[in-house]
């Protein structure tokens, strides 16, 4: 087992930041996160850009993220805010991405009905949205590669992708389905 | 409720707030019932005008979800937008914020550790089947697949470099093939 020097490291590396630091990043984030996906981004800035938590505290909290209820992102916010700085934390983040959107849209809705009838509007955010599916499908490889990157990890998470994006299957019931057995693999996989 | 601004607010909070704890997968799993209630139930916004405001709300940066910001603008103004965002996102926060800490609690153990990583490639393969579904729900064809594929691979190989200029890139593109076909 060649993955184990990385993966037995039970506890994650989180960087020390400042809560003015949480705000002014996740309020970048918020700002610049088109096309949904949000996760997506939170991954590329907070972990890779900017290295404040690994793969090994992202990956547990993209899983809860996604397994409660909530937009994806902003669970992202709370989980990783509440990793960088408790309580305060879990707030400023999410409050912080909400923030600069909400005013966005705001300003977007005021002028509405000049531009949404265009076509060409359409085929641009066709384009802005391909690109961001781009950021979703970089964002799950290489958190496979860096966190689980087991055999049988990568076996699951491919019944995940024929079950849930290819045969569109409902996403609760799958994750139900699969959780017992690919706990039960982590667990077997764990024993020495 | 005699003040209709404080009826409609209390409204906003009704619909959104139960809504916030059923979207399991994130908020496009409540997107019908948005549009149930918003057009059918309360009568907020016509078909049209919610297909447009949801049009919008892809259109702006942020969690996809801030279709709910405009429905509550366009019900009782700023203060709407208010109530209807903090409704949508507050619940399921302050229920994510209390299964995090409950489950911080067991750090350490065997079974604590087995579970992340059981869960673990599953979270990365639901995120991979969030792309897949956008792309086959897109009107564009293969373009888009072409184009995911590439921003996929230019975000792999540079992993330093920042998504937004790909984003513009890429809508530039599609664009620029729209004109050029009419």
């Amino acid at each position: 087992m060649s993955e184990t020097a990385e993966s037995d490291n039970s506890t994650p590396a989180v960087a020390e930041v400042s809560l003015l630091a949480i705000f002014l990043a996740f309020l970048r984030l918020g700002c610049t996160a088109f096309g949904g996906g949000t996760a997506g981004w939170v991954y590329r800035d907070i972990v890779q850009r900017r290295g404040w938590i690994d793969e090994q505290a992202f990956l547990p909290d993209l899983a809860i993220g996604q397994g409660m209820p909530g937009s994806n992102g902003v669970n992202m916010a709370v989980l990783v805010g509440r990793r960088l700085k408790g309580g305060a934390g879990a707030f400023v983040a999410p409050f912080a991405m909400l923030a600069g959107p909400f005013a966005i849209i705001l300003a977007i809705g005021a002028i509405y009905g000049r531009v949404g009838d265009h076509r060409i509007v359409h085929a641009v955010l066709d384009g802005v949205a391909a690109a961001v599916v781009g950021l979703s499908f970089s964002t799950g490889l290489t958190v496979i590669a860096r966190g689980a990157a087991a055999p049988s990890s990568i076996a699951i998470a491919a019944v995940t992708v024929l079950c849930v994006g290819v045969l569109g299957w409902p996403m609760l019931p799958v994750m139900l389905g699969l959780a017992p057995v690919s706990i039960g693999l982590a667990w077997v996989g764990s024993r020495p | 409720m005699r003040d209709p601004q404080a009826g409609s607010l209390f409204a906003l909070f009704a619909v959104f707030a139960p809504l916030s704890l059923l979207s399991f997968g994130g908020s496009n799993a409540v997107i019908a019932d948005i549009a149930h209630q918003s057009i059918a139930v309360r009568q907020w916004t016509s078909e049209r005008d919610f297909a447009d405001l949801f049009a919008l709300s892809r259109a702006a940066p942020g969690p996809g979800s801030m279709l709910c910001a405009l429905i509550g603008w366009r019900t009782a103004g700023v203060l709407g937008a208010l109530v209807a965002t903090v409704a949508f996102y507050l619940p399921s926060s302050l229920l994510l914020f209390a299964v995090a800490k409950i489950w911080g609690r067991w750090r350490g153990s065997a079974w604590h550790q087995a579970v992340e990583r059981g869960m673990a490639p599953i979270a990365a393969g639901l995120f991979l089947s969030g792309g897949i579904a956008v792309l086959r729900a897109s009107p564009a064809g293969p373009a888009v697949w072409i184009a995911a594929g590439v921003t996929t691979a230019a975000l792999i190989y540079w992993p330093k470099l920042h998504p937004v200029p790909l984003l513009v890139a890429s809508g530039a593109v599609f664009g620029l093939i729209d004109l050029l076909q009419t």
